[in-house]
């Protein structure tokens, strides 16, 4: 492959239809952690074409519309947050501004239609050195809250990647009833399904030898899976991951069980007491997704939860990732895992739980330094996860975009003196 | 407001009435004890404690490198170089750093504790828009998990605040955060009461909601200065009874009210305000508010648009406590700025804290400092960590009026001590060892000084490595 720079025609064509073809960039001098099994390379290189990694430490020779040396500092994959409210919530407490929950909503709610890449909280995040959500629904009453989709945080109107990924569940305590009942309906779901996706493939092979009569071929056509019932049957032939928040070890035992009898795509979020059954979980390949802050027991359901646990996971060979689901501080993603490095994740271990494992869990084509990866990358001013580092740049799908959010320009306006009242300064 | 039964503690009159004969004689002088729930608290085991060669913020703005600090039977008695004493032990601080105890001035710990069932939550009487009557100390579960990892985090202080529903919510109690099996255990001693108040959307919702008062901004006003108007008059009420009985009159007391006995705290300065306050215009208001019945209108808490009136702030003498990025959960919480705290803090005369609110950032109050410190850093401020840690140690203890006890290394305050890993502003730091009027309350390092609350004790179904030391019960949740 041969990388020249684009004609100027090019370039202004390229700044008129900006979507039309990325620029191509090379990043250089870079301290890459890649989240690969490379580690972390010194000196390294980055070349981006059309929103991808095309190449680490190519050639000399090569260069690119935009070169930028990054004089030794670090360069990692754009971190990915997961399983919050990005786009779907402007003001928690302002019930015209969230779109995450509908009391109706079911296994076929998809929140992606509502999401809004004008939220102020998307610039926000960018801050934490965040380039793609998987964004949750919070669903209603049922069992199956509805599906996630996955967003760029470019903040343009084509910044749903794609929707309808996973579908996500909850069981544990239950404030009215009980817990067994959330457990017993998943089993059944799939249990149904099941029976239901066999008795239609029976059904087809008659069809086949053409011994449907009239009747029935009838019959066959009102027996369409409904469109609740094709999710399910994605989930069951393991093309959909199933997303399940559980605390208490018993059921993430049963969710365990439940993966093994139909064999599905599983994740465990929140996790609570995992540790207890860290080894059933390694033997069953179930990742978690969790906090790496929460230590205090919010309910029996979380007795064992510490500021080890993500620690104590990772070395008991669970895969992990971290989330945080705080939609306005999401942010904070990189001091979360700041924080468990302190508590005794590695760092390479605690850049996959943000990065690869996250990419590997939810199944996207990002969270690497990698050839053929999406060029979601962030180059820092120091150690991603201190408190006194900050984003330098960052590129989503090989663009630049800001970290300026709507907070910077309340507090430039307020730190300007001026003889006129603050609402003057623009 | 008067279904109460009064609790009134009746002082014999000493003096002798046998000289005046023209008089009645007077009942017995009818008093209010001000203070009918005492703290027992004890210090833990003390120790002298040399710490050396190590960097130390003093907690008011200055920091030593290389420095010593030694305290003696609980007290900091002196901070410098080659220090020496005899009979104290010796602590190598080598590349560790040494701050004040960390005061939390905004916590609910014990009053909405882990677990956060109904049956625990008992942080908020929302009956009534004016709770002024009710005590936070008198829901603190002192069990609550939470203590014991913000002492892990080095708080050593904390303010337990009644939660926001109401205009007056209510006493709020300063702790010293040891463990203990009562509330009284922890109290510390001689701390003033503070009073929550809250404006803005929580009250208005909570009781509009209910086709109650308040329902708007305008509600929340007239609310307070209805309470406050009854309570200027109640104060006179019994100023006028103390006169006349001074005199030699035999007066009827007033009428105890629960509720006017706390604002009347206020309005005499014992009692410290601790307004829940987002807004800019709101706050100005409570501070012409203070000055309209003649109290001290105290800290403004969560005050995301300070940084829009950081000199009226200043200027009126007020403390404002802060978080560094809690944001969008309200409107009232829409316009944050992730360096208010350092904006209000760069006024002249200011009072900058940076608060909790929470059981987890509780547990770091030393980053959610940093990361004002650092943000208003790259944005043209140059602050340092010697200035940072004011918001979290000598700030704050001014705010709940206990600035000459703790909140500083200085020579004579309490040894409230946390010894650092390593620089306290950064998100590898931890705290290794914590003191509290110079006895050890935690250390990283031995098990046997973390405590444990009595809610998972038999709990952990975690398999320990030493199953022959009791103290390894503990090692899935100590923390």
């Amino acid at each position: 492959m041969k990388f020249t720079k684009y004609s100027l025609a090019a370039l202004a064509l390229a700044t008129v239809f900006s979507t039309v073809q990325a620029k191509s960039l090379l990043i250089t001098n870079a301290t890459v952690q890649t989240a690969t099994a490379q580690g972390v390379l010194s000196k390294a290189s980055v070349l981006v074409d059309d929103g991808k990694i095309v190449a680490i430490n190519p050639s000399n020779q090569v260069t690119a519309d935009e070169v930028i040396d990054a004089q030794g500092k670090i360069l990692t994959p754009g971190f990915i947050a997961v399983m919050n409210n990005l786009g779907l919530v402007e003001v928690s407490a302002v019930s015209s501004s969230r779109d995450a929950s509908d009391k109706k909503a079911k296994i076929t709610f998809d929140a992606s239609l509502a999401f809004n890449p004008l939220s102020t909280a998307i610039a926000y995040t960018r801050k934490g050195g965040i380039t793609r959500s998987v964004v949750s629904p919070n669903g209603g009453e049922d069992l199956f809250k509805g599906q996630t989709f996955v967003v760029d945080l470019t903040g343009k109107f084509n910044s749903v990647l794609q929707a309808n990924t996973a579908v996500v569940a909850a069981v544990g305590a239950e404030r009215k009833g009980s817990r067994a009942m959330a457990l017993q309906k998943l089993f059944n779901t799939f249990e149904d399904a099941e029976k239901k996706l066999a008795k239609a493939k029976k059904e087809k092979a008659s069809k086949a030898k053409g011994k449907l009569a009239k009747k029935e071929k009838k019959a066959k056509a009102a027996a369409e899976p409904k469109r609740d019932e094709k999710i399910i049957n994605a989930v069951l032939a393991g093309k959909k991951p199933l997303l399940v928040y559980a605390d208490r070890a018993t059921d993430i035992l049963a969710l365990i069980k439940l993966k093994k009898r139909f064999n599905l795509d599983l994740v465990i979020l929140d996790a609570g007491d995992a540790e207890l059954v860290a080894k059933q979980l390694v033997a069953a390949n179930v990742p978690v997704v969790i906090d790496a802050m929460r230590d205090l027991p919010g309910s029996f359901d979380s007795l064992h939860v510490s500021l080890k646990t993500a620690a104590n996971l990772i070395n008991a060979g669970v895969k992990v990732a971290f989330f945080n689901q705080d939609t306005h501080n999401i942010y904070q993603l990189r001091f979360d895992a700041g924080n468990a490095v302190a508590n005794g994740v590695s760092k390479q271990a605690a850049l996959a739980a943000v990065t690869s494992n996250i990419a590997d869990i939810f199944h996207l084509n990002a969270g690497e330094i990698a050839k053929g990866q999406a060029a979601d990358l962030v180059l820092w001013s120091a150690d991603p996860f201190e408190l006194s580092s900050h984003v330098e740049k960052m590129w989503i799908a090989g663009d630049e975009y800001s970290t300026q959010a709507r907070q910077d320009k309340l507090r430039n306006r307020y730190l300007k003196k001026s003889a006129l009242p603050t609402a003057y300064s623009k | 407001m008067s279904k109460y039964a009064p609790s009134l503690v009746m002082i014999a009159l000493t003096a002798s009435l046998s000289g005046c004969l023209t008089k009645e004689p007077q009942d017995a002088k009818v008093t209010i004890n001000k203070n009918p729930y005492p703290s027992t608290y004890q210090h833990l085991p003390q120790k002298n404690t040399l710490i050396t060669n190590t960097t130390v913020l003093i907690g008011n703005g200055e920091r030593l490198d290389n420095a010593d600090v030694l305290f003696i039977e609980g007290k900091i008695k002196q901070v410098g170089k080659n220090l020496t004493a005899d009979n104290a032990q010796v602590i190598d601080g080598t590349g560790k750093w040494v701050t004040p105890g960390i005061v939390d001035v905004h916590s609910h710990l014990g009053v909405y504790p882990s677990p956060s069932f109904e049956s625990n939550a008992d942080g908020n009487e929302m009956t009534n828009p004016n709770t002024s009557r009710v005590w936070a100390e008198h829901s603190v579960w002192p069990q609550d998990p939470g203590f014991n990892t913000a002492r892990a985090g080095g708080i050593t202080t904390l303010q337990i605040l009644p939660g926001s529903a109401n205009l007056f919510g209510g006493r709020g109690v300063t702790l010293k955060n040891v463990p203990s099996v009562t509330m009284q255990g922890m109290k510390f001693p001689d701390a003033p009461y503070g009073l929550k108040m809250a404006c803005g959307e929580n009250p208005k919702r909570v009781y509009g909601s209910q086709h109650e008062a308040p329902s708007t901004r305008m509600g929340n006003m007239a609310g307070y200065r209805e309470a406050w108007a009854k309570a200027v008059e109640y104060k006179r009420a019994w100023e006028k009874y103390d006169a006349d009985y001074a005199a030699g009159k035999n007066p009827k007391a007033p009428k105890r009210d629960l509720t006017l006995d706390t604002l009347r705290g206020v309005l005499e300065g014992d009692i410290r305000i601790q307004n829940h306050c987002y807004k800019a215009e709101e706050m100005a208001m409570m501070i012409d508010l203070g000055k309209e019945f003649h109290y001290n209108s105290g800290t403004f808490h969560h005050a995301v648009e300070a940084y829009k009136i950081a000199d009226l702030l200043a200027e009126n003498g007020n403390c404002v406590a802060m978080w560094p990025d809690w944001w969008g959960f309200k409107m009232e919480a829409y316009d944050m700025v992730q360096e208010n705290a350092a904006i209000v803090d760069a006024a002249k005369n200011s009072c900058a804290i940076v608060h909790s609110d929470s059981g987890k950032t509780i547990q770091r109050l030393n980053q959610e400092a940093g990361k004002i410190m650092y943000r208003a850093d790259d944005h043209g401020f140059d602050l340092k960590p010697q200035d940072a840690i004011r918001w979290i140690t000598l700030n704050a203890a001014k705010a709940v009026g206990l600035n000459d006890k703790i909140g500083s290394l200085e020579q004579g305050k309490n040894a409230d001590v946390v010894i650092w890993n390593q620089n306290p502003f950064s998100v590898y730091a931890h705290a290794e060892q914590v003191f509290i009027d110079g006895a050890k309350v935690f250390d990283a390092n031995d098990k046997a000084y973390q405590a444990q609350s009595d809610f998972l004790v038999g709990q952990s179904a975690l398999k320990t490595t030493k199953a022959s030391t009791p103290s390894s019960l503990t090692t899935a949740t100590a923390q």
